[in-house]
């Protein structure tokens, strides 16, 4: 699948991406009586109408299309300042902060799985939707500046923390050619000819520093 | 020969570049296609392409001229010293940085490496910018200015943040397979 919708050979397409958050697990308040069900990531289960009970996420959406559930919004999709990580919070931390703030792995695609499939159970729907999309605008514009980096320094390796995994795979192929351009024009050959006997041991031994994403 | 496979790697030593023949030699008139002789003088100058060049000039029959993109009284020079992110490299040398690394032992120009790199690092930046930020409709205009490898860097960012959007957008979440989706003609 991934050969065939991504020409430019990024990891996973987004579609596969979405296949992998379905994984995480979810809390789902079932409305039938069934028996655990055994699977090879663990047991889920038993489900007694009115119990809460953690499953996951692609088995909380086939359950929710059934009716046979309603779904507990994760406590990050929350608006009011209840739990401590809410995302009117996280929303100014990130604006605020050079730093991306933590949030869960595959945020991106929880969130659009939830939208699409479990609207009614979700609290304050719309802000909270207006939120997780304007995040998600600032945490791109934040690679977007953060990138500029690469250029400045020489740089081997980025470190990105906190990157959701959405986020690092539309990058991936831009940064990793980049990467590669940088390190074939600045390597030792091209660049350090003139005083190579005095220079090349030190160089080979340090790497170069590792640039941060917008995280110091 | 970093890879005898890649295509790039291919088209990047089809760039001409120009030389001076140390030798007289016959039968290939071609190069150098003034009279009938069907012979190139010593000291005629003549461009070929870089994958000939090189092994003609590992055999000493001739001398490189630094092609006019690299060299150091260039106009290519100034002007990427004046403003890198908007000169045309691509009219100049489609794969500028690859044969920029390939020539560059060859003539031992050492000024050509970090020349190369702070054309790309200031590109870079401007590829950067417009690969996240520019509609398709104006990108043509300013991809012509790229050289390939510019280019595929721009289409790399390009192409993957156009996908998230089209997933993000919805549409069809079953494609259906090609097979079902074609209908028995009547006969």
């Amino acid at each position: 699948m991934a050969a065939t919708s991504e020409p430019h050979g990024s990891a996973f397409s987004a579609a596969e991406l979405e296949f992998l958050a379905e994984d995480e697990t979810i809390e789902i308040v079932p409305n039938l009586r069934m028996d655990p069900l055994n699977f090879i990531s663990g047991d889920f289960g038993p489900f007694r109408p009115q119990i809460a009970t953690q499953v996951p996420l692609w088995l909380a959406v086939a359950l929710k299309k059934r009716g046979k559930c309603t779904i507990r919004a994760p406590d990050w999709m929350s608006v009011d300042a209840f739990p401590i990580e809410n995302l009117t919070q996280v929303l100014e931390a990130e604006r605020d902060s050079e730093k991306f703030q933590p949030l869960p792995f595959h945020y991106v695609e929880i969130s659009r799985l939830l939208f699409d499939h479990a609207r009614e159970d979700i609290p304050d729907i719309y802000m909270v939707r207006s939120l997780i999309e304007d995040i998600k605008d600032v945490r791109f514009h934040k690679i977007g500046t953060g990138l500029e980096i690469i250029s400045k320094e020489r740089t081997y390796a980025l470190r990105l923390k906190n990157l959701s995994a959405m986020e690092a795979n539309i990058v991936r192929p831009f940064v990793t050619k980049a990467l590669e351009t940088f390190y074939k024009l600045s390597s030792s050959e091209m660049i350090q000819e003139s005083d190579h006997i005095s220079n090349r041991q030190p160089q080979a031994a340090n790497r170069g520093p590792r640039r941060q994403l917008k995280d110091r | 020969m970093a890879n005898y496979y890649d295509i790039d790697d291919i088209l990047a030593e089809e760039e001409l570049v120009p030389s001076v023949f140390q030798h007289a030699a016959n039968e290939v008139g071609l190069f150098d296609s003034s009279d009938d002789t069907n012979k190139v003088e010593a000291g005629s100058r003549v461009e070929l392409p870089f994958w000939l060049v090189r092994e003609l000039y590992l055999r000493q029959l001739l001398s490189i001229r630094v092609p006019p993109c690299f060299d150091r009284e260039s106009k290519t020079r100034e002007e990427i010293a004046a403003d890198a992110a908007h000169v045309d490299l691509r009219s100049r040398c489609s794969y500028f940085y690859e044969l920029g690394c390939k020539i560059a032992p060859l003539v031992g120009d050492k000024t050509i490496g970090p020349f190369l790199l702070v054309a790309f690092r200031i590109r870079y930046k401007e590829v950067l910018i417009k690969a996240h930020t520019l509609t398709l409709a104006v990108a043509p205009k300013y991809l012509t200015l790229l050289t390939k490898e510019e280019a595929k860097l721009y289409e790399a960012g390009q192409s993957s943040i156009a996908a998230f959007k089209k997933w993000r957008m919805g549409g069809p979440r079953f494609q259906i397979a090609p097979v079902l989706g074609r209908k028995r003609k009547p006969t």
